[in-house]
């Protein structure tokens, strides 16, 4: 037992052993990934047999291979990536490392105290910081929707990304990574990590509608708006349509500007990403729009987004 | 306020107060200062090597004395070396096992970043990077450190002695372990022979 200065049994040297043998615990089920040039990246063993990364760190979708904590290298199998939320899911022939335990939505609270772990080799790595903000549902750059956003106070060293978020008793808070942001370490939620990992395990991939245009914000004039009855001061002009895709099937022109999607307005793109869930893929959307001063509305049916060939 | 939490903060006060007295400030020149750690009572200050590039460099130690101190080694190649002050009884800190440290212990650096006398920072060990032999060469550490940590002290929560803060790499602390320190101490030989680095 080591004594602080005032010969105490120190405190100090309590919470360095729990948050060492946390890291020690959690570990086991932190992996090395192969899937890339450089340093290997790191991942999680989700459940048996089927380990979560971070999509964006690994390049390769064949030849994958994994060290486990014991130190043995396996091959993996790619059950699929999703880049819009940065996830990608790992099949092992081994289902003897023990998955993590999960926590849940309630110990998302700013101010925990959490451990990054990482495993860019043979070797763990630790670092502490704090839940820095904790917020509702967001889209990431790409569209993906996560369910809550977390930034992290913690730095980010190479092996951050598809390492898990630990609270100090151990239970995981998430998926880390550095893929969806610049500036900061944010972290995937453990809600987020498992409907993506369902639906990679299933499908291979995350199914997403797909209406194939690029559309910008205009501001209506509010002689337009009292004619037509217009609520919303925004419009969406179509400034792209993709050939023989769904908009352009539907009847869409260059130039129309969308005002809502089933009813619902449209102010930015990404509320034409929020309406376009997986459960929208070959349904019909009604979109009205306003075309040569006047409002009408057309129906399209919303396709499935290409898969697109990267990290 | 939590009683814990309060605690924890009279604790790392102790701590910080172990190491403020064991860490010196070291200048050569007209460089900027870097820092050091006395490390035995007759007065051996051991800091980095690219701290101490001469034969001769000022100390100050933590009560506010200022000594000439003269180099006795010196190793580029493990960024160490040794000053000896002048004869008297001087207050060392304890040395801690670099060689069974975990990822996650909490780790505290000491010393004087960019100037700033008497600096506290807290983390956590990220890992140990060890030779062949299983032996420490780096504690890598996930805490915040800047030019002017060079040479102070890498310490556990009980203020012992892990290593010296070396250099930062990629946001981490690299600090060179104490039994690559020992090694080099034994290949310096006595310093009391009065043995110059060439």
């Amino acid at each position: 037992m080591t004594a602080s200065p005032s010969g105490q049994p120190s405190l100090l040297a309590g919470l360095s052993r729990d948050l060492a043998a946390t890291v020690e615990q959690v570990g086991r089920s932190v992996v090395a990934i192969h899937g890339r040039r450089r340093i290997p990246s790191s991942g999680v063993v989700w459940r048996p047999g089927a380990v979560v990364a971070a999509s964006h760190t690994i390049s390769r979708d064949e030849d994958l291979t994994v060290t486990l904590a014991s130190g043995r290298t396996t091959p993996a199998t790619l059950a699929g990536r999703d880049p819009t939320t940065d996830l990608a899911v790992l099949r092992l022939e081994d289902a003897a490392v023990p998955p993590v335990e999960r926590g849940d939505e309630a110990d998302l609270q700013v101010g925990r105290l959490v451990l990054a772990l990482g495993r860019p080799g043979n070797q763990l790595t630790a670092s502490l910081g704090l839940v820095s903000a904790v917020g509702g549902e967001w889209r990431t750059w790409q569209g993906g929707k996560v369910d809550r956003f977390v930034r992290l106070d913690l730095s980010i060293y190479d092996g951050f990304s598809g390492g898990p978020l630990v609270e100090v008793g151990g239970r995981v808070l998430g998926i880390n990574t550095s893929g969806l942001s610049r500036a900061v370490a944010l972290a995937l939620p453990v809600s987020t990590v498992e409907r993506v990992t369902d639906q990679l395990l299933t499908a291979g991939r995350v199914r997403r509608g797909f209406l194939g245009l690029a559309a910008q914000p205009v501001q209506l004039p509010d002689p337009l708006r009292s004619r037509l009855g217009l609520t919303g001061r925004i419009g969406l002009v179509i400034v792209n349509l993709e050939s023989g895709g769904p908009a352009e099937q539907g009847g869409l022109l260059l130039g129309d500007i969308i005002v809502t999607l089933d009813g619902h307005e449209v102010g930015d793109p990404g509320d034409l990403l929020a309406a376009l869930g997986p459960e929208r893929v070959g349904q019909p959307a009604a979109v009205q729009l306003v075309r040569g001063g006047e409002l009408r509305t057309v129906t399209v049916t919303v396709g499935e987004r290409p898969a697109r060939r990267g990290r | 306020m939590s009683v814990l939490a309060l605690e924890l903060g009279v604790a790392l006060a102790g701590v910080a107060e172990l190491l403020r007295r064991a860490t010196v400030q070291v200048q050569v020149g007209a460089r900027g200062e870097g820092s050091g750690v006395l490390w035995r009572t007759d007065g051996l200050v051991l800091t980095n090597a690219h701290v101490a590039p001469a034969d001769r460099a000022r100390v100050r130690l933590s009560d506010g004395r200022v000594f000439e101190a003269r180099l006795v080694a010196r190793d580029p190649e493990c960024d160490l070396a040794a000053l000896l002050l002048p004869p008297g009884e001087y207050p060392v800190a304890e040395r801690g096992d670099a060689a069974a440290l975990r990822p996650g212990e909490l780790i505290l650096a000491f010393g004087h970043p960019l100037g700033v006398p008497n600096a506290l920072s807290l983390g956590v060990v990220h890992r140990v990077l060890r030779d062949d032999a299983g032996a420490p060469r780096w504690i890598q550490a996930d805490l915040r450190l800047a030019p002017g940590n060079s040479g102070g002290p890498l310490a556990d929560v009980s203020g012992r002695v892990l290593g010296l803060n070396t250099l930062v790499a990629g946001g981490l602390g690299y600090a060179v372990p104490v039994p690559v320190i020992s090694r080099f101490l034994e290949r310096a030989g006595p310093p009391a022979s009065g043995r110059r680095a060439a």
